[in-house]
């Protein structure tokens, strides 16, 4: 067997199904033995970027490692956006790219870049292969990392003449040997036990469930968990989904652009457990300020480094959120009523106070009644992909979800243009589930290329596009944060997107008021493949609430009352 | 001490680590303190008495982190196979420095004498220089170093301290809590 049929061997036998790839002079070897392997389906993507956004939302809504190819220099450095989003996000995908032959590696061969290097800090772990005889070791150890402990992009950089060696008989490894790398912690027990108890006890409990629920299936421990204990519960933007939105113990979303009564519950609580999210300055706004009453502050993830990284525990539980919560909950004593009522009452209280709102009698399409509208058709079933923006968050807080996994998007790198390849990979893992990508007209444009690959492989995303023309999120950060000096984000430039739509192949409508917004979802709905949806939004609709740069939780803003 | 060096003595750790003797992993280890924003003070790497496992002694200054981040953030590497932090624990610290001084007829003997009080050695010598070795725990290098300025130093060239800590382990221990070994990366 030549090492490219190895490869390719090895993804099968890691039972691989779909690779999201894009060849050239360095991985040709690998594309002549594809066609001899019918049972990978590869899909040839348009840019080496949504290829890795692809497999990275195939990962997401699959719970699979997602595969890309790319060939040597620019193929593999046009990953490196798409890796460094899924490490951001704890995400499992296996890059193979090609390399120039091994003899010339380090002589500035046409095409060569040092990839191991470059992706290097953006990725969990790579390896760069010279020899055949490594294809099949590095291969296994490659989904290994990539889909345990905290998930994460791994890059293979396999040479050109490793790809062509012939070795007859390889041999595939049954174990796998990594001394240096043991993913899976017992928790300490006595730990948990001290944290059950510090929470058994607080008076203004508060829990924050991130991106680690999900990844480790823990949202029923989570609930569970909530319930016993009658602890308030929100989640990151990643962990959405983790605790169901309308649960009556529900926060919704924290963070700077989080709900006023999670802000409030945060800022109030006198114990705080984070479970499966790291302590990013996205959640905390200003650290010095963050959560300043919480007595006990109980970090619960996977990742060892998280630990006091931001935010010193009281208490540190190393483990997965679901083997963690699982063991936490029989430790619970659940609380008297009348000892939780007054703290619930008062969240209830900062919710009747501080509920989300938005403009809805100036005229023009509001962004919030295409989510609403969406969300009242797919209810608990269809997944969201939304991209960067001001998109991403009227997504994230005018959905109600329910369930786990079913809200997809950059959160720790923010990586526009993400949204649209995200939205394909994930529809080609779950083909029976309705797929919305909600996006900006800006960070669309970023990726729109991968259109041909929807209408190709008539794969049925819905793209919602907020079009308000122009980068909202920065337009409003200029006019709140910056004296209101707009500079460099008018996109009044823009193509006809319907237009832009039919030149690829599929459908477009234009929608322009909230009266169209039901019979244009009817035609998205009802019309086979791919369709695009152009909502002209209002131009100067804002995402509230919101804290201003540099200030904690407790400085949140709200919709302004005089804004018309 | 003045207050930032105070500061600045408190960030600086002391680590030793088993690592895969792989091409790159030198740049994994030195990436992944760049990254950080922690800052390399000595770095010493050899071979240890396995086949395909070196030894390295890092002096790190955790700049803004809080300090515990080196070791945790090392410890995600997959080729580190074992770290500690020595900063806290008993230990053996040991550097070598290559000094090369310029000497004339009215400095000589007095540098003689001051190497030897020192518990120099002279390597190499002729009319106008010694080639002069310190050895010892890396703070009475530092001392030495200090005394042999009032001479003119042209070079010097310095291992980076090593240490080994005085556990009866094989190889550094564990924090408490975890389990044996490896990042969650
Ligand atoms: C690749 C990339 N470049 C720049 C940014 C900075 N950025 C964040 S939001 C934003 C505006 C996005 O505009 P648009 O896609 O139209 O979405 P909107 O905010 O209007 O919903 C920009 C430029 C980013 N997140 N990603």
């Amino acid at each position: 067997m030549t090492g490219a049929d190895i490869v390719l061997e090895a993804l099968e036998r890691e039972g691989v199904r779909v690779i999201f790839g894009y060849p050239g002079g360095a991985n040709l070897p690998i594309y002549k033995e594809l066609p001899k392997h019918p049972r990978l389906r590869h899909i040839l993507v348009r840019h080496e970027q949504g290829a890795a956004h692809m497999a990275d939302g195939y990962a997401r809504a699959s719970g699979r490692a997602g595969v890309v190819f790319a060939t040597s220099g620019p193929g593999a450095l046009n990953t490196i956006t798409g890796l460094a989003t899924a490490f951001m996000d704890s995400v499992p995908l296996v890059a193979i790219t090609g390399q120039v032959a091994s003899t010339v590696v380090g002589r500035d061969a046409f095409q060569e870049s040092d990839v191991v290097g470059c992706s290097m800090p953006v990725t969990k772990h790579n390896y760069l292969i010279t020899d055949v005889h490594d294809i099949p070791r590095v291969i296994k150890e490659a989904f290994h990392i990539a889909t345990t402990g905290r998930p994460g992009p791994v890059l293979i950089d396999v040479c050109k003449d490793a790809q062509q060696a012939d070795w007859p008989d390889p041999v595939w490894p049954q174990a796998i040997q990594l001394p240096g790398y043991r993913p899976a912690f017992t928790p300490d027990l006595s730990q948990l036990e001290r944290a059950a108890d510090a929470l058994s006890r607080a008076e203004r409990p508060v829990i924050l469930a991130g991106h680690g629920v999900i990844l480790s299936g823990g949202e029923e421990e989570l609930i569970a968990l909530a319930e016993k204990s009658a602890t308030p519960t929100g989640t990151t933007l990643l962990g959405i989904g983790a605790f169901p939105v309308r649960h009556p113990l529900s926060l919704h979303m924290t963070g700077f652009m989080g709900t006023g009564w999670n802000l409030k519950a945060v800022q109030d609580a006198d114990l705080l457990m984070c479970v499966g999210m790291r302590v990013d300055d996205r959640v905390t706004a200003k650290l010095a300020d963050w959560a300043p009453r919480a007595e006990t502050f109980i970090h619960v993830d996977i990742d060892r480094s998280e630990m006091g990284k931001n935010r010193r525990p009281h208490m540190e539980v190393v483990a997965d959120a679901k083997t963690a919560l699982g063991k936490m909950l029989p430790h619970i004593r659940p609380p008297e009523p009348e000892r939780r009522r007054p703290w619930l009452t008062q969240i209830d209280r900062w919710r009747e106070e501080h509920p989300l709102r938005y403009v809805h009698s100036n005229g023009h399409l509001q962004p919030q009644d295409v989510m609403i509208e969406m969300y009242r058709r797919c209810a608990d079933e269809a997944i969201v992909v939304a991209d960067v923006g001001q998109n991403q968050i009227w997504a994230a807080l005018w959905w109600n979800f329910a369930k786990p996994g079913l809200f997809i998007n950059s959160g720790g790198a923010g990586t526009m243009g993400f949204a649209f390849p995200a939205a394909i990979g994930a529809k080609v893992a779950r083909p029976e589930k309705d797929v919305w990508c909600v996006a900006g007209e800006g960070g669309f444009v970023m990726t729109a290329q991968e259109l041909s690959v929807a209408v190709k492989h008539q794969l049925d995303v819905k793209i919602v596009l907020l079009n308000n023309f122009s980068l909202g999120m920065v337009r409003q950060f200029q006019d709140d944060f910056y004296g209101g000096v707009r500079s460099e984000v008018d996109l009044h430039d823009m193509p006809d997107f319907v237009k832009l739509a039919e030149a690829y192949g599929l459908p477009g409508r234009l929608v322009t008021s909230a009266d169209e917004i039901g019979p244009a979802m009817d035609f998205a709905q009802q019309t086979p493949g791919p369709v695009l949806i152009d909502f002209r939004i209002d131009e100067e609709a804002n995402v509230y609430p919101i804290v201003p740069l540099g200030l904690g939780l407790n400085d949140f803003r709200e919709l302004p009352d005089d804004y018309a | 001490m003045t207050t930032p060096e105070i500061a600045r003595a408190q960030r600086l750790r002391v680590l030793t680590a088993v690592v895969e003797d792989h091409p790159g992993v030198l740049s994994r280890v030195s990436g992944m303190i760049r990254r950080r924003g922690f800052n390399i003070h000595g770095l010493s790497v050899g071979p240890t008495g396995v086949p395909g496992r070196s030894r390295m002694t890092l002096t790190v200054d955790a700049g803004h982190a809080e300090v515990d981040q080196v070791e945790k953030q090392l410890d995600r590497l997959i080729e580190v196979l074992e770290i500690e932090d020595l900063t806290e624990t008993p230990r053996i610290n040991r550097e070598l420095a290559l000094v090369k001084l310029a000497v004339d007829e009215g400095s000589r003997s007095r540098a003689l004498t001051e190497i030897d009080r020192l518990g120099g050695r002279v390597l190499d010598e002729d009319r106008e220089q010694l080639i002069v070795e310190l050895s010892g725990e890396f703070e009475r290098v530092e001392i030495a170093l200090e005394a042999l300025r009032s001479f003119r130093i042209v070079d010097l060239a310095r291992s980076g301290p090593v240490a080994i800590s005085k556990s009866r382990d094989r190889g550094p221990a564990r924090a408490p809590g975890t389990q044996a070994g490896g990042g969650a990366g």
